[in-house]
């Protein structure tokens, strides 16, 4: 079976508003951090769709090779400066990451 | 192949000096970073390979725009002035990073191996011709920053700074990315080259979905230049962060953020057509905003590294107005701009950083009679922020004249207007640091040791262009416009 262009558009629509709502609404540094993993799977997806169905060129292949490596080196730099706070202050509460406002 | 390959080499030597450099600091620093001689070594390299890349930049000042490896990048002057300003910016920081003692001096070395990253990610971001390399530009700059932002291991506001700094960027780089996957599709390329001839047919449906792209994608380029409504961790992160780290923040991804955006509107947006008034209506809106919003909120500041945070945001609207002009003279205006703002920072930071060191705390009270402790610095200081106001005879009154007259030119007075009334928000805060530095009672009544005669002295050194471009501009200021000229 033949999945549509708009198919995997609504997917990767669903999965970038998911990464919004869980960046908003979750509490904990490493959900926010999954948070931006799932918006920059979502653009991805988009990546590889378009290049499958429209231009048919290797452009968006390539970007998401690179949008993958790039993500994981955020995320173990994120991961470190995550695991440098809570060995600082004993929570990765986003609530009390709060001491530098005026 | 190989040998087209190898000619394109040449012209991308300041990028491959850089990337050795690093490479070449990382080695030494791991093999003899525990011993005070193999940091020397480190601080020696640095400054030997910027000072390479500098003058590898100005040999390239004198070729036509090229565009290397399949059109991903391209060098023309508009880019080497830029990467310029960067390099002596990032020396510059070096020098106040070694001088102060923001954080632990076994890390000083790693500093400068992330400055150098830094600044590849800038260059790479300056010289972007398809989405590719501009996406991976600001990623170089952003990943490297964060790790920047927390230095300071022992510090919970810095750990801090740099968890905020991560999820600002992250998130703001996340839906860059899908408003650029969006106009991929919509559009068949990552060239900026191919956009820019589609760009020029495009209507109905598809002129909205490109509309949508470009606004999603202003929101990574609008993090990095800290402009309205993307400004919230400016502040926060340029407190929690090491002085010589909030230095460096205030310089390479604002220089590099900017050309990216004056880049990015020269190509796209010069021809006029429906896309283009947009995109000059919506600059136009986020240059105000951004003024506004930095210059008010630096108003009720007590420490200066927020103060300088909130001017810095001031200072980036008034660097959009030249792009709302989209010609050569608003581009050529923010690049002199750009450049002195560059010296302004530097001693203001310093001046504050070894204020800081000394009296531990950043807040205007290590001001207050500043001029009955050290006569020199706190006049130094006074004139600085008078030329971050925009008063003659300093050169930020010349950049800043320069941007207004370019705006009036294209009869945008009501725009002209809000920047006046700006700057003068923007004069009194300033001039408060000042009244506290001659007027105040001194609250620390011992003298800084820190204010030794090797610091005043760089210092001086620093703070010459500042008087010296607002005196002999003309030249400099031809050389900015001439860069531009060449952008396509």
């Amino acid at each position: 079976m033949m999945m549509s262009l708009a198919s995997y558009l609504v997917i990767s629509a669903f999965l970038f508003l998911i990464g919004i709502a869980v960046i908003l609404s979750r509490k904990s540094l490493i959900a926010i951090l999954l948070g931006i993993e799932l918006i920059l799977n979502a653009a991805a997806l988009n990546f590889v769709t378009y290049s499958r169905f429209g231009s048919q060129d290797l452009d968006g292949h390539i970007m998401t090779l690179f949008i993958i490596v790039v993500a994981a080196a955020e995320a173990a730099v994120g991961l470190a400066i995550v695991i440098r706070h809570f060995q600082l202050k004993e929570t990765i509460h986003i609530d009390e990451v709060s001491q530098l406002k005026e | 192949m190989l040998e087209q390959l190898l000619s394109h080499l040449g012209f991308y030597i300041p990028e491959v000096l850089l990337i050795i450099l690093m490479c070449s600091l990382l080695f030494i620093e791991a093999g003899y970073g525990s011993r005070e001689k193999g940091r020397v070594m480190v601080y020696y390299a640095a400054f030997a390979g910027l000072f390479l890349t500098a003058i590898m930049l100005c040999l390239n000042f004198g070729h036509d725009s090229m565009y290397l490896f399949s059109n991903a990048i391209v060098i023309d002057k508009f880019g080497t002035l830029a990467k310029l300003i960067m390099v002596v910016g990032t020396a510059a920081t070096f020098i106040i990073s070694l001088m102060v003692t923001d954080f632990e001096r076994e890390l000083k070395p790693e500093f400068l191996i992330m400055g150098v990253g830094v600044l590849i990610g800038g260059m790479l971001l300056v010289s972007a011709n398809n989405f590719l390399t501009l996406y991976l530009g600001i990623e170089t700059l952003s990943i490297l920053s964060y790790v920047m932002a927390s230095f300071k291991r022992s510090d919970s506001r810095s750990s801090e700074a740099g968890i905020k700094y991560l999820l600002y960027g992250g998130v703001t780089a996340g839906i860059m990315l899908f408003g650029l996957s969006h106009l991929y599709g919509v559009i068949g390329s990552i060239q900026f080259t191919e956009v820019f001839t589609v760009l020029k047919t495009v209507e109905g449906t598809k002129l909205a979905s490109v509309l949508a792209g470009f606004l999603l994608f202003f929101v990574g380029i609008g993090y990095k230049i800290s402009c309205f409504p993307f400004h919230m961790w400016t502040p926060d992160v340029y407190e929690g962060s090491p002085i010589s780290v909030t230095t460096f923040f205030s310089i390479v991804p604002k220089i590099a953020g900017l050309s990216a955006l004056i880049r990015i509107t020269s190509i796209f947006f010069a021809s006029n057509n429906e896309l283009s008034e947009f995109w000059v209506l919506f600059i136009h809106l986020i240059a105000v905003a951004t003024m506004t919003v930095g210059n008010v909120s630096a108003i009720k500041q007590v420490s200066m590294k927020r103060m300088l945070a909130f001017s810095s945001i001031g200072h980036v609207g008034f660097m959009l107005l030249g792009i709302v002009v989209i010609d050569t003279v608003g581009y050529g205006a923010i690049l002199f701009y750009l450049l002195t703002y560059v010296f302004m920072t530097l001693v203001a930071f310093y001046i504050t950083a070894i204020l800081e060191d000394y009296y531990g705390t950043d807040t205007m009270a290590s001001f207050k009679g500043l001029v009955k402790k050290h006569p020199w610095l706190a006049i130094i200081m006074s004139c600085t922020l008078f030329s971050l106001a925009g008063m003659p005879p300093f050169s930020g009154f010349v950049a800043k004249f320069n941007l207004l007259s370019a705006i009036i030119d294209k009869g945008y007075f009501s725009l002209a207007f809000i920047a006046a009334i700006n700057s003068v928000i923007a004069l009194y805060y300033y001039v408060m640091v000042t009244k506290y530095m001659i007027l105040g009672d001194v609250e620390f009544s011992e003298k800084a040791k820190t204010v030794n005669f090797n610091n005043q002295l760089i210092i001086s050194f620093l703070f010459f262009p500042i008087v010296f471009l607002g005196i002999f501009w003309e030249k400099v200021y031809t050389l900015a416009q001439n860069a531009t000229i060449f952008l396509p």
